[in-house]
């Protein structure tokens, strides 16, 4: 290696040690943090720009975008406060009825749009039943984020490791559903009732507040119905999009993107204001993100770690595989899964082209371990700070060790379940 | 700006099983603040894309102005009303004017408090619109014996 390139791989190591601590340390924004670590990586010209610009995956890019416009118009209509509402009277006010159906609702929900986005809908109405029924919302919203993050592991789309994963690969919507949806499925019926168990205390409800949930007309939470009907419509073929992206030849990002740019086109929205709305913080992380990774791949550095984590397993499919799913599990309870899995990728693709093994099951393993693992800790997840964002201003603060003792444990429980599954399956 | 999603959603949710309709509207809101004389004047107004602009005085008292259909009309209401505070404090009832201004609004509240928590009886209304109906001779009359001193626009109210 001559001398520009170990210069290029200190600097390249410095800038992303430094970055990927400030992302963790959350003492600073994490887009600015990870843009200001991308621009010195083109600027000490570790890659060029053209480069740079090319190793952003704008698959990942498209589908968020993309699935965020669709949101964005659906929650104008009002459906989701029908659908909890509805949800809530069909439970007659029961708490327990409201804790699991609406987990159920978050659960499926998540499993088609992303975990915040999921949380950002459910959270409100969730709130407001918990007033109605004078009950702590903790356990609803503690039961939402378990919900959510696994609900979004069982399909590409509903998490954005996943998101990561399918784009960085062959793997599509199907792929997905036939491999992760089981899993996801036992998981979240065994978690549900571990949950039952420790909140059964905790839903003691009147029979008067019990009525007052029955008082919601959800009729009156449908703002636009032609808009509704319009979504749906949309919604469906996006989803149908998603189902058959694989046999069309055409890639989830530009399925997604057709959805929402059809949604606008037929429901006339103003652009500007739907534009706005984006989560453009999140979107220009994930771009930092990825070349920050890139540059790491350039100086050859991930090559290294991926032959090194060869060395270390005697390339043995089943150890390889379980040190990614109990690593990225364990990393993703603590920090944020989104770097994690940035980085996880292309050292598997360099795995992949070392050793020529099928690494498959290795997806599966990552996308498993850093899904589930963001229901560790309070900090595992970005639903999980929202929520915890949400209770705090409401005056019920969550410690990170109370959270601890409740989350963990369940995700340690999915974990081992996603262990026997791997190792029944695949490995 | 989640936060404000989710409280806007709540609140939303609240007023529609009201019987509200409610719309959500992406606006600026902009704070305005001056002293003049040692006397705060500040103003909150709203621009959004719905052809609403609507302005309000929040200092020294409260004083809804009304909606606009132009955003230049806001600048040049802004722009009289602060000569107009200006000229104000060179008199020396400055304080006076503030603290019956106050008090009017004072006024105007507690009569809200007293319609819509007791059952007022019809002649003690008529007592009260009375009383009102001096207070505005009386300004009609101290308008007639007054100097004027503001000519750059005619008062809206006082004719």
């Amino acid at each position: 290696m001559d001398k520009l390139q170990q210069n290029n791989v200190f600097i390249a190591l410095i800038v992303f040690i430094l970055t990927y601590t400030a992302i963790i340390s959350e003492k600073i924004n994490r887009t600015v943090i990870a843009l200001f670590g991308a621009v010195l990586m083109i600027i000490f010209q570790v890659m060029p720009q053209t480069h740079a610009f090319g190793v952003i995956d704008f698959n990942t890019i498209g589908l968020l975008i993309g699935m965020m416009i669709i949101v964005i118009i659906l929650r104008k209509t009002g459906i989701f406060q029908y659908i909890a509402i509805r949800t809530a009277k069909i439970s007659k006010g029961d708490p327990w009825k409201i804790f699991l159906l609406f987990s159920i609702v978050t659960a499926i929900s998540s499993a088609l749009l992303d975990n915040v986005t999921t949380i950002l809908l459910i959270a409100p109405v969730t709130l407001v039943i918990t007033d109605t029924l004078k009950l702590n919302p903790f356990p609803f919203l503690f039961a939402e984020i378990i919900s959510a993050n696994i609900g979004g592991t069982a399909t590409l789309i509903g998490d954005p490791p996943n998101i990561m994963i399918g784009g960085a690969t062959n793997l599509g919507f199907m792929d997905f559903l036939i491999n992760l949806a089981p899993v996801a499925i036992v998981i979240f019926v065994i978690t549900l009732f571990i949950m039952k168990f420790m909140f059964r205390k905790e839903f003691k409800v009147t029979e008067e507040n019990k009525k007052k949930v029955l008082d919601f007309d959800e009729h009156k939470t449908i703002q636009d119905k032609k808009l509704l009907i319009q979504s749906g419509i949309v919604l469906g073929i996006t989803i149908l999009g998603f189902i058959l992206h694989q046999a069309v030849h055409l890639e989830s990002a530009t399925v997604a993107l057709f959805g929402a740019v059809l949604l606008l086109l037929v429901s006339k929205a103003d652009p500007d204001e739907i534009l706005m709305e984006i989560e453009w913080s999140t979107i220009f992380f994930f771009v930092g993100l990825f070349i920050l990774v890139g540059a790491l791949e350039e100086v050859g550095i991930i090559k290294t770690l991926a032959e090194k984590l060869i060395d270390l397993t005697k390339g043995n499919m089943m150890i390889t595989s379980m040190l990614i799913l109990w690593f990225s599990a364990v990393a993703s309870a603590f920090v944020d899964n989104i770097p994690f899995v940035a980085t996880m990728i292309p050292l598997i693709q360099n795995m992949q082209s070392i050793s020529g093994m099928d690494v498959t099951p290795l997806w599966w393993s990552l996308a498993l371990g850093a899904c589930l693992g963001g229901n560790g800790t309070i900090v595992g997840a970005s639903a999980n700070v929202i929520a915890a964002g949400m209770l705090e201003k409401r005056g019920i603060k969550i410690g990170f060790v109370k959270y601890l003792k409740l989350a963990f444990p369940l995700m340690i429980v999915s974990i081992v379940i996603s262990t026997i599954y791997l190792m029944l399956f695949y490995v | 700006m989640n936060y404000l999603n989710v409280e806007a959603s709540q609140q939303e949710m609240k007023l529609i099983q009201m019987g509200a309709k409610v719309e959500q509207i992406n606006s600026k809101m902009c704070y305005i603040k001056f002293v003049i004389g040692g006397i705060p004047v500040e103003y909150v107004y709203n621009l959004n894309k719905k052809n609403q602009y609507f302005l309000e005085r929040i200092k020294p008292y409260p004083l809804a102005i009304r909606s606009y259909e132009k955003v230049e009309d806001i600048v040049n209401v802004i722009e009289v009303d602060i000569r107009q505070f200006k000229n104000l404090v060179k008199s020396k009832n400055v304080r006076s004017f503030v603290d019956i201004t106050k008090e009017f609004i004072g006024i105007i509240k507690r009569f809200e408090d007293l319609m819509l928590y007791y059952n007022v009886p019809a002649d003690e209304v008529g007592v009260i619109m009375s009383k009102i109906s001096e207070i505005n001779q009386e300004i009609t009359k101290t308008k007639e014996t007054a100097s004027r001193v503001f000519f750059d626009k005619e008062p809206e109210n006082l004719k």
